[in-house]
């Protein structure tokens, strides 16, 4: 009690000079609350947009690919997933998971015709199955026409495509840019003709532009993206086929082969003509390259990804969404590591600061300490006034930015904290960013202001209890 | 019965490259109830000594014993609990502690005396008050009194504990010579009642005369011992 009167009426006797430190002091532990809020925001908000946008909670590539799968590299496609239907029906398995996509990016062309003349547009896709992509992801807003078709009715989880209608979809951005370099725009419902280069040269596909959209976030990506159904992808790039031949087919065909006149024999059997080849299903043989996860509890990502791991029989092997989107992960760390930064800088400024006033302190009050040693206080009384001051002067300066940088955040509430919209499309995939208030900054910031008081006090505290008694004797 | 003792005491320091000695050899006694003045001219040793009865500075050579223990032995801490217990300082410049006023200025030594309590505490602090004369004043702080006043307050903080010696290091020499007059009697008749042992370094004459001893000191010996009468 004595040690905090003291220290409380010395502070007042010398608020002046302690104003500056409080202000430095309350300068910092606005940095650590509202940098850490809004670092934690950004991250948390990051997370959700990227996984909501380009990854899910994490991707199932191809055990063959020596690339880490990106949902933004359209010039390396990575291997093809060799078994569909069997990582389909493993990840079926997993109650953890809410709903998985295939997909694949890629590039071809979009030809048009404008009177009597062919255009080729350049066109970079994702090629998608329409449902399982919207029951993952919620990237785009269709402005004109549909999703591949407006059959997307919720429930339908047995059916990927019932309802749906085959064809592309361009971003509205994607539409003017054809306008501005190549003269033309399309429309929806307009007839094109796709074209895909293959290892066998260049395929074509005849299809429709379902629709035009905006995207709902990262604009800066999916603006440049657009989308074709995964049926129209496999037969531009060659990935159908059909499924094993019957086997009586296959024996007497086997049979046949050994001699050149018995294979030829096989144009007038009969028997073997009346083989119904239309009843022969046809097969996709998986041009995905990727399958985004989406998780019922994100938390759950890395203990799914670990038993996927297990199943080495299906080829894959998975990257959590923050390794597969790399730059766009990265850059809410770095926010947050640039934070920490300026907050350390501050802090290491307040201590330097706050030293070299206590030993102005100390230096002035000499005889006062000396006075106090030789009265009876121990070096502990000496030691416990000056954290007594500290930490006054400190936690309440600390405590009244904490009071005003908090008060603002919890009004503010959900409208979110308007960023520019560069920084905002790259962060948080647009848009103003969700401040969320958290009792973590406030802690943090309580315990780094408590930390620096005692630091900052090392050495004054050292200085003022070598002060003997002597000193109150020979200050005259 | 002594309760200052100084054997031989030898103190001296370095100050540059030149060795002071401050003290050659003292040796003094001091009995309970002593009103004594140590007098010498600036640098003779006479607050060294003081210093020494105070234990806050320790001997080079020699033994001082207070209330019959060494001290050269002492620890840091131990010498601050004897000060705290023991001894009670009245300085030169009052050495108040600005921030408290007269009340807590004086409570301030019972305090750090933690096993007094806090009914015992407000009866010797408003005592002590009373026997200075600053009961109206008792809400000040030291900017706001005179010379004299700070000086009483710094009397009564040297008293409330009830110490066994009282060392004052020319408690008058800040103050105009009425004001100082004032306060020896008033130190003299504390000392006539409650027979608190008083220990005073000083080169005024007035307190020269109202001490019942006086030692001369001289280039760091005594000179004289001096006989105790009446002042």
């Amino acid at each position: 009690m004595l040690t905090f009167k003291l220290a409380f009426r010395t502070l007042m006797k010398r608020k002046g000079r302690m104003a500056l430190i409080g202000i430095l002091v309350a300068f910092g532990t606005f940095l650590i609350v509202f940098g850490g809020i809004f670092a934690s925001s950004a991250a948390q908000a990051s997370r959700a947009a990227i996984i909501g946008n380009f990854t899910g909670d994490f991707i199932v590539y191809s055990a063959k690919s020596k690339e880490l799968p990106s949902p933004f590299a359209f010039n390396t496609p990575l291997p093809k997933i060799g078994d569909a239907e069997k990582v389909a029906a493993a990840l079926d398995t997993f109650p953890e998971i809410e709903a998985y996509a295939f997909y694949a990016q890629n590039y071809g062309i979009v030809q048009v015709e404008r009177n009597g003349k062919k255009l080729d547009l350049p066109f970079i896709f994702y090629a998608v199955e329409p449902k399982p992509y919207q029951a993952v992801f919620s990237n785009v807003k269709v402005e004109d026409g549909s999703f591949f078709g407006n059959g997307l009715a919720s429930g339908q989880s047995n059916g990927k495509t019932e309802g749906i209608k085959k064809g592309i979809l361009i971003s509205r951005y994607q539409n003017e840019q054809y306008l501005k370099n190549y003269g033309v725009t399309l429309k929806v419902g307009e007839a094109v003709t796709l074209l895909g280069v293959t290892e066998g040269g260049v395929n074509t596909a005849r299809s429709t532009l379902l629709g035009l959209f905006e995207p709902l976030h990262f604009k800066s990506v999916f603006d440049y993206i657009n989308f074709v159904d995964s049926e129209t992808y496999s037969s531009l790039y060659n990935f159908t086929g059909v499924e094993a031949l019957p086997t009586a087919f296959n024996e007497r065909l086997a049979a046949a082969s050994a001699d050149e006149s018995s294979l030829f024999a096989l144009a007038g059997d009969a028997a073997f003509g009346k083989l119904d080849l239309g009843s022969l299903k046809s097969q996709a043989l998986s041009g995905f390259t990727m399958v985004a996860v989406k998780l019922k509890d994100h938390s759950k990502a890395d203990t799914v990804m670990a038993k996927l791991a297990k199943r080495s029989d299906l080829g894959v092997k998975t990257a959590r969404w923050d390794v597969a989107s790399g730059f766009y992960a990265q850059i809410a760390s770095a926010l947050q590591a640039f934070i920490f930064l300026a907050t350390g800088l501050v802090f290491l400024v307040v201590t330097m600061i706050f030293m070299n006033t206590l030993i102005i302190n100390v230096v002035e009050r000499t005889a006062e300490i000396g006075t106090m040693r030789a009265i009876g206080a121990d070096k502990s009384f000496v030691r416990g006034v000056f954290l007594a001051e500290t930490l006054i002067l400190n936690v309440s300066a600390s405590l009244a930015a904490m009071a005003i940088t908090a008060v603002p955040l919890a009004l503010a509430g959900g409208k979110g904290f308007p960023l520019p919209e560069t920084v905002s499309q790259f962060l948080i995939g647009g848009g103003p960013l969700a401040l969320k208030l958290e009792v973590g900054p406030f802690l943090v910031a309580i315990g780094i202001v408590v930390l620096v008081s005692i630091l900052a006090t090392i050495y004054p505290v050292s200085v003022a209890t070598s002060i003997t008694p002597l000193k109150a004797m020979s200050d005259r | 019965m002594n309760v200052v003792e100084l054997e031989n005491v030898k103190k001296h320091y370095m100050l540059g490259q030149t060795r002071v000695d401050a003290l050659r050899g003292v040796s003094l006694s001091i009995a309970q109830g002593e009103f004594l003045a140590i007098a010498g001219p600036s640098g003779s040793g006479k607050s060294t000594m003081l210093n020494m009865f105070g234990c806050i500075d320790i001997p080079s050579e020699g033994t001082v014993r207070i209330d019959g223990t060494e001290t050269e032995r002492m620890s840091d801490k131990e010498l601050t609990r004897y000060r705290r217990t023991k001894i009670s300082f009245i300085f030169q410049s009052f050495n108040l502690i600005p921030v408290l006023n007269v009340y807590e200025n004086i409570e301030f030594p019972l305090l750090l005396q933690k096993a007094i309590g806090k009914t015992e505490r407000h009866q010797r602090v408003m005592k002590a008050i009373e026997e200075v004369g600053l009961l109206d004043r008792m809400k000040n702080k030291s900017a706001e009194l005179s010379g004299g006043q700070r000086q009483r307050v710094a009397i009564a903080r040297a008293l409330v504990t009830k110490p066994l010696v009282v060392l004052a290091d020319e408690p008058t020499a800040n103050l105009d010579s009425a004001t100082g007059k004032r306060i020896v009697e008033l130190m003299r008749q504390i000392n006539e009642t409650d027979k608190t042992t008083f220990i005073f370094s000083t080169h005024d004459a007035h307190i020269m005369k109202e001490a019942k001893r006086v030692v001369h000191i001289m280039d760091g010996m005594i000179a004289d011992q001096g006989d105790e009468t009446e002042g």
